[in-house]
């Protein structure tokens, strides 16, 4: 059988498998061993227990637990309600102030927790009932909400970045970088579009003669400031060369641990417990999806399956743009089903050689496969930050909601286009702060 | 029945609780690098590869306990838009299908784990550490993953716990509504 054929068979069986709904771990693995001995006989399983482990045996993996428990740690405290109302304070004067508050927070949550259900819930419930007492339109208190919560998967410390770094061994700390002015380019497409929205609709801000007094505004930072300090000096031990990821991450979590302890008094032994819990699962979650992968990857390289692939889409000799394009909606399709780690775990050994073969920067290629996934988490069928919000306003029919994120897609494809004529918005940071890359 | 899934779901339990403390660990052994290597100023020796060996034991250790608590992510469009006859089934076929990847998985693991103690083989690290050790967790946690399976398999079959989690009546919203419910109560 021709590789090609046999790329086919792979390619069409793993989706099938994928959508039983079989975990997404086990099926990969389970389509692997499968394959090496259909194809290379009972031999070639005696590398499946040595492939397995040595997938896990790495420290650099180290880091995915450690900001899960970072992430796990502010995401149980009611830190969020407490950046919330701080970014209010300082802003409610400025136009459209509580919009910025509002996404601003978001951004700075879902950088800190990395998890985009985990923001909307603690953000939503202060920032939605605030925005329509405000007589803001419901669609866009909503939506802004949901659209807010994926920006942390872009802004660093990101798990997804983590992922495509080891999946593609590409830098991860360059790959932080990276995320970081496109990061802030959505949150001002974000910005932007709602403070259009809500000028156009008309709104008041508070009462004319409101007031936050010095002292309300100043007792609102130290709360905040640590978390904030712990995240930035997580990223300055990163990129000053100090500290590796897994060492930086991991007293990361160790100080957001004490502070969620000494700050929100999280000291009983079930909040605790939870905390590590949710870190575990997590991580397990994960990490067993991180082997099984390898142990794909294995398999298709061992088949030559990855490579015919590349081969014969550099045969087509296909305009790149139009390559692009066309991984671009096949990500986007895959968005809409599949968890994130999955689809980066499993598609990105098979597209970097594509992408590179056709000339683009796989730090480049990482930072518009993130926005990809962005979108699929709030956009139907799953988009469960949709629901989420839908929970904390259920007045709200959830048709709104989605309407209300539409723009907000709209904004992120549109930063994957402008990304795809300015490239230098995603490399110059990390080539002018690391050097230009390899 | 019910006393084999009690006792599975105990164990499962236990490891879960182990696999969380090899997490806590990592993190001190993390924090003593960080203090030895770059206060201290001292060549560290045996953390990096116990750090390592936690997690890669928790990973294996902890699975029994994700898949109980149904953690291990799955693509749930289809299970979910298909009627109650053919989700069972699918539930059934998928859950045999992970099952025997789990067994080969254990068997292949079990004769790697007995090759490294019967060798004696040691890491490639300055440590030297004995490889049987933490390869140990293999044999459990994809042992215990497998009766863990096992269990999950006759709670389908015998309908005591909805194919999926799906119960029948529910549809594909109303699945993401408790989801989303149980997201808002885990932040609060």
């Amino acid at each position: 059988m021709s590789p090609t054929t046999q790329g086919g068979i792979v390619l069409v069986i793993t989706l099938l498998m994928l959508l039983s709904g079989i975990p997404v771990a086990f099926g990969l693995g389970a389509i692997a061993v499968v394959f090496l001995v259909l194809f290379q006989g009972f031999d070639s399983l005696h590398v499946v227990a040595e492939t397995f482990w040595s997938g896990l045996d790495d420290f650099t993996l180290v880091a995915i637990p450690m900001f899960v428990m970072m992430g796990a740690a502010i995401g149980s405290s009611p830190a969020g309600k407490d950046l919330y109302e701080a970014l209010d304070r300082w802003l409610y004067r400025l136009p459209g102030g509580l919009v910025v508050s509002n996404l601003g927070a978001c951004a700075i949550f879902a950088a800190l927790t990395g998890s985009s259900p985990a923001c909307c819930a603690a953000i939503g419930r202060m920032g939605i009932p605030e925005m329509r007492r405000r007589g803001y339109p419901d669609e866009v208190a909503t939506g802004s909400i949901c659209a807010g919560g994926t920006l942390g998967i872009l802004i660093p410390p990101s798990i997804t970045f983590i992922l495509y770094g080891i999946a593609t061994e590409t830098s991860i700390g360059r790959l932080f970088i990276a995320g970081v002015m496109p990061g802030l380019l959505l949150t001002a497409m974000f910005i932007a579009w709602t403070v259009y929205k809500i000028w156009k609709s008309g709104f008041r801000s508070h009462e004319a003669g409101f007031r936050y007094s010095w002292k309300e505004k100043f007792t609102s930072v130290p709360k905040i400031a640590p978390f904030l300090l712990i995240v930035l000096g997580v990223m300055y031990s990163l990129y000053g060369g100090v500290a590796t990821p897994s060492e930086a991450a991991g007293v990361g979590a160790a100080l957001c641990l004490i502070l969620a302890v000494v700050i929100y008094r999280l000291w009983k032994p079930h909040q605790i417990w939870q905390i590590l819990r949710d870190t575990m699962r997590e991580s397990v979650m994960i990490l067993t999806i991180i082997a099984a992968a390898v142990l794909f990857g294995y398999m298709l390289t061992s088949l030559y399956l990855t490579q015919t692939l590349a081969q014969a889409i550099a045969d087509l000799h296909a305009n790149k743009w139009v390559l692009m394009f066309l991984i671009n909606i096949f990500l986007l399709v895959c968005g809409f089903f599949i968890p994130p780690a999955a689809i980066i775990l499993m598609t990105s050994p098979i597209l970097l050689p594509i992408i590179t073969a056709a000339g683009f920067d796989p730090v480049w290629f990482g930072v518009i496969l993130t926005i990809n996934m962005e979108i699929g988490l709030i956009h139907p069928p799953v988009g469960l930050n949709i629901y989420i919000v839908n929970a904390i306003a259920p007045d709200v029919p959830v048709t709104k909601v989605m309407w209300g994120t539409l723009p907000y897609v709209i904004c992120m494809m549109l930063a994957i286009v402008i990304l795809c004529f300015f490239p230098e918005i995603a490399t110059w940071l990390p080539n002018t702060l690391m050097g230009p890359g390899k | 029945m019910d006393a084999y899934i009690r006792s599975v779901t105990f164990l499962s339990r236990v490891t879960g609780v182990a696999a969380a403390l090899l997490i806590a660990l990592a993190v001190l052994v993390i924090c003593d690098i960080v203090v030895e290597r770059y206060i201290l100023n001292l060549t560290t020796i045996w953390q990096i590869d116990v750090v390592t060996y936690s997690i890669v034991g928790a990973t294996f250790i902890g699975s029994p306990y994700v898949l109980m608590t149904r953690g291990h992510v799955n693509v749930e469009i289809l299970p979910l838009h298909i009627g109650p006859r053919f989700r069972y089934w699918l539930a059934l076929i998928t859950a045999l299908l992970a099952l025997g990847f789990c067994i080969v998985l254990f068997v292949l693991c079990t004769q790697y784990w007995y090759q490294a103690y019967a060798e004696g083989w040691k890491s490639n690290t300055v440590w030297r550490a004995r490889l049987w050790v933490p390869y140990l967790s293999m044999p459990i946690g994809l042992g215990l993953l497998v009766l863990q399976y096992f269990a999950d398999v006759m709670s389908v079959a015998t309908g005591r716990t909805p194919p999926f989690g799906i119960k029948p009546a529910e549809d594909a919203e109303e699945l993401l509504r408790a989801q989303a419910k149980q997201a808002l109560g885990d932040a609060s």
